[in-house]
């Protein structure tokens, strides 16, 4: 790995790096008037070029997402929103966190440009229930910005109009996706839309909305700086730039790492986060937040930190880079389990498969867990997850669906071990009984 | 008009049409739990998933997708049979299965899709989630919240329909309840459509729980008399008994939705102040003599023949061919309504007019020369210019505060002013008791059926009509209800070559010559 521009976390170190004195003098809004005189269209696709793909977890290229707007005649005058997805909840995943604490003013001057590219005049930024005190920062930022004559009317002289507002989500896993979160800030219960419309040709309240990760929008700023061609320098040919990586688990160092695209997860793990503790051996890695399918060791080793490799390598996806090491102590049994019931506490309640399933497969892990569960089970738990992947409006089922599907798939002598253990000393008597008969019906019925 | 396939099947359908009501247009049935024509788009069952063959990228559910040229589903497939199945599957898996003590019963989507696509045992070795059961909602809906699939219909119902926004979704995943906000109450007048549009028995009505298995009911289609709107019903029936009425989808009436006002009229016919018997000068008679004896009263007299807002075009039309048998008479139909009428109305369905043929009596009389107001009507009677009058159905003494004349002819179901002032009182049989046509107040020409046996003595308005003129001057209409409407239909231009059977279930606007909803469905 060669020396690159770090482009995210330059200025976390700093003292005071989120208020707007130091900002500036780290060159923060340097870009923005000359951006406010570009035509829209260029911008975009300035933004396009560069590659620069949603940091959210689809990895959706970013320039794409903002053309799908309407142009105002197609959008029957309607104005355009522009939401900034901070709500960052993915288990494994808290680098948005850290953008917007350590330097909220980047993130804004981003929103800025993005809304002017959007012909947008009102943005919000939705932050989970749990980041009051993050909120609380950014809403100091934001008035700052606004004293400073850089949020509100006529910034900087250039005519533009635009205002920036936070919104707190409950703390519903569920409103980290678009539509979701679009149904939360009109005060909707938070549960995902049909897909089409599409938010960008009809988000919220009936009109264009652009919604965007923050790592995504907080880039910005520095490719219409530096250019395009800079920002596709950096990082590999269809992932560009640098990706903030939130590494946790059992390494030495965990911790949040700006680091560019395609760098081997083995030199992420080892050298950047100081390897695993003496004497452990690595036994599996989730590499994009909680959803994505599990990685072995052998997997981990051929792949490297961007959304092709890690596909092809192992059927995983980079997601939203919440890197997730786990060591030889792990019991992948205890881990799915545990994950498990994060999801069945989360579905919002919409769909069918999802709503039942989910707690349904986290029931039957709680059993493969602590005793009580048998073979059978794990097919159920299987042909379960088969039933919900891709059943769904959004994406939860398939994200609750592929760590199982994953764990069965690449541990499974882990869970029948369980299950002999389990069966060798403590069963009761009882539940054995129940399980057989009932299993063995099932299996006539079909 | 996009092509599209089902099944290989090609169809044509209207631009808007899903793949849900293109399906059915050829015969393919499609399960869906929270799809409703009526409704928006949920897509939350996940019933309706079909595979895509070409033109979009599945499997997908079919009520999310618009009909467009070059689609092609299949609902036959091994896997949209599995995806049914493990539907069903999830969908049971925290239902309590109660179904023997389960008022739904019988008419339960679960049940009925479990039967045609479930079928696979159960797999479930943990527990079920339990919720609380038998909450009383409001005063007409008991909620079962283990029962619910929590498929939104009801919610939607609030927010598109009645637009009261009360009913909502509280908590998430499998412990997801509806319910009302703290302090809400759910109190507007068409709740009862909320237990019609639960696929399942979540929300029961308190008034009908436990009364009836469902599938001892038989069904008769038949219009509301609630009021002017007309609104299509099913009365539903068994051993000479009425249980409930329910709304029957009309796009052009009243979709498929009715008031809880007009549905609580279901047991009116059977109501106390029924005129079961003939009666003459207070005392009770057979059919005949009473015929015999209104004949004697009005022979020769100046008669007012007032024709009835809330009897059939067929009575009307016989008292109007009747009165013109009588030298002197002339036509009144009563404008208001009757003292016991509840008058309210909304922005729905709901008019102030509770009678529901109004329009039919005014176009009737229209046939014969027109009709006179209830104005002039107690105009003329304060001045004596009528002798006698004859009244089929409506309170028009109660609606002229008691303006009479010396001798009154009623022929109706119910006991009012006018009954009490009449010499001879005929019964009539109520409109779920014979076959006839109203015409709401857009119009709109509709039948009623014969659910019940007319009760007492009484017989179709049309045909108590036809018994006093045959004593008076011989029959003018003959006792065929279709024949006597199909001389309506040759007497106006406006309903040219209508009859019966054009009618259909549907109903015809008065001036077209299609029956409504015989075209695409809407939406």
């Amino acid at each position: 790995m060669d020396s690159y521009p770090r482009i995210l976390t330059k200025n976390w170190e700093t003292p005071n790096s989120h208020t707007l004195a130091e900002a500036k003098k780290a060159g923060q809004y340097s870009v923005l008037e000359k951006c406010l005189k570009m035509d829209r269209q260029a911008i975009k696709q300035e933004v396009l070029d560069s590659g620069l793909r949603g940091r959210g977890g689809a990895g959706f290229p970013a320039g794409r997402k903002w053309m799908f707007v309407p142009d105002v005649e197609k959008r029957q005058g309607k104005p355009v929103y522009l939401i900034c997805n901070a709500d960052e909840s993915e288990p494994g995943t808290f680098k948005d966190r850290y953008c917007m604490w350590h330097d909220p003013h980047m993130l804004i001057e981003g929103m800025i440009i993005a809304a002017y590219a959007l012909e947008c005049k009102t943005a919000y930024i939705y932050l989970r229930g749990e980041f009051k005190y993050i909120q609380d920062r950014v809403d100091e930022a934001i008035e700052e910005a606004k004293a400073a004559g850089l949020l509100g009317k006529n910034i900087l002289g250039t005519g533009f109009d635009f205002e920036l507002y936070t919104h707190q989500g409950a703390g519903a896993y569920i409103c980290g996706e678009e539509t979701a979160l679009i149904s939360s800030i009109e005060g909707e219960r938070g549960q995902p839309r049909l897909k089409p419309p599409f938010p960008a040709v009809e988000g919220a309240w009936g009109c264009p909305t652009v919604v965007n990760n923050v790592e995504t929008l907080a880039v910005v700023p520095w490719v219409m700086a530096h250019g395009a061609k800079a920002y596709a320098a950096i990082g590999t040919e269809k992932a560009a730039g640098t990706k903030l990586f939130s590494v946790s688990g059992h390494v030495m160092k965990p911790g949040v790492y700006e680091v560019p695209m395609g760098v081997p997860m083995t030199t992420l793990i080892n050298d950047i986060c100081g390897g695993l503790k003496p004497g452990r051996t690595l036994k599996a890695v989730i590499p994009g937040g909680s959803s994505v399918p599990v990685m072995t060791p052998e997997e981990v080793g051929k792949a490297t930190m961007d959304y092709e490799s890690i596909q092809e390598v192992s059927g995983s996806y980079l997601g939203s880079g919440g890197v997730i090491v786990m060591d030889d102590t792990t019991d992948m049994v205890s881990a799915l389990s545990n994950l498990l019931r994060f999801y069945a506490h989360e579905s919002c309640g919409q769909c069918t498969p999802c709503r039942e399933g989910v707690g349904w497969m986290s029931q039957i892990l709680i059993r493969l867990d602590k005793g009580g569960a048998t073979e059978e089970d794990i097919e159920t738990l299987l042909d379960l997850a088969n039933n919900i992947h891709s059943k769904t409006i959004c994406f939860f089922g398939a994200s609750a669906a592929m760590p199982v599907q994953s764990f069965l798939q690449k541990f499974k002598p882990e869970f029948l071990a369980k299950i002999e253990a389990a069966k060798a000393n403590i069963v009761p008597e009882v539940v054995s009984t129940t399980n057989s008969e009932a299993t063995g019906s099932s299996a006539g019925a079909k | 008009m996009p092509i599209v396939k089902v099944d290989g099947i090609e169809v044509t359908v209207e631009n808007g049409t899903n793949m849900i009501q293109a399906a059915a247009a050829v015969g393919v049935d499609i399960p869906h739990f929270c799809y409703h024509e009526d409704l928006s788009i949920a897509g939350n069952c996940r019933m309706c998933l079909v595979d895509v063959e070409a033109g979009g990228r599945g499997p997908d559910i079919a009520c999310n997708m618009q009909a467009r040229d070059g689609l092609e589903i299949r609902t036959d497939s091994e896997n949209v049979k599995n995806m049914r199945e493990s539907v069903m599957e999830f969908l049971l898996k925290n239902h309590p299965l109660d179904c023997p003590v389960c008022d739904q019963s019988g008419e339960c989507t679960l049940q009925d899709h479990y039967t045609s696509h479930g079928n696979n045992g159960s797999r479930l070795l943990d527990t079920k989630n339990h919720a609380p059961k038998r909450q009383p909602l409001s005063d007409k809906i008991v909620l079962d919240a283990e029962r619910c699939i929590a498929c939104s219909r009801c919610v939607r119902f609030g927010d598109e329909i009645t637009k009261t926004g009360d009913l909502r979704l509280f908590e998430r995943t499998d412990h997801t309840e509806i319910g009302l906000f703290p302090g809400e109450a759910l109190d507007h007048g068409y709740q009862g459509n909320l237990i019609d549009i639960c696929p399942v028995g979540a929300l029961t009505s308190r008034e009908f729980r436990f009364q009836k298995r469902v599938w001892y009911l038989r069904e008769t289609p038949s219009v509301c008399i609630g009021c002017a709107t007309g609104c299509n019903i099913i009365v539903e029936h068994e051993s000479g008994e009425v249980f409930r009425f329910k709304p029957r989808r009309n796009p052009d009436v009243n979709s498929s939705w009715m008031c809880d006002e007009g549905r609580e009229t279901w047991n009116d016919s059977n109501d106390f102040t029924r005129i079961l018997m003939a009666k003459v000068d207070g005392k009770r008679s057979d059919f005949a003599a009473a015929a015999t004896a209104a004949a004697e009263l009005l022979s020769g007299k100046k008669v007012a023949i007032v024709l009835g807002t809330k009897g059939s075009n067929e009575g009307n039309r016989a008292l109007a061919l009747l009165g013109a048998n009588l030298e002197g008479s002339k036509l009144f139909v009563m404008e208001g309504n009757d003292p016991s009428d509840t008058v309210s109305s909304d922005n729905m369905l709901k008019v102030e007019d509770k009678n529901p043929n109004r329009r039919g009596a005014t176009f009737v009389a229209e046939l014969s020369g027109g009709a006179s107001t209830g104005v002039e009507l107690k105009r003329a009677l304060d001045a004596g210019e009528f002798e006698a009058m004859i009244v089929l159905q409506d309170d028009a003494v109660g609606r002229m505060g008691g303006a009479t004349a010396p001798t009154v002819v009623f022929i109706g179901t119910h006991a009012n002013q006018t009954s009490a002032a009449a010499q001879v009182i005929i019964p009539a049989s109520a409109h779920i008791e014979f076959n006839g046509t109203f015409i709401n107040n857009n119009g709109m020409v509709q039948r009623f059926r014969r659910a019940l046996h007319p009760v007492g003595d009484s017989l179709p308005d049309y045909s108590a009509v036809d018994k006093v003129a045959n004593a008076l001057c011989g029959s003018v209409v003959g006792s065929d209800g279709a024949e006597i409407f199909a001389g309506i239909a040759e007497a106006s231009p406006a309903l040219k070559g209508a009859s019966w059977a054009s009618l259909g279930g549907a109903g015809q606007q008065i001036g077209s010559t299609q029956q409504a909803g015989a075209a695409a469905p809407s939406k």
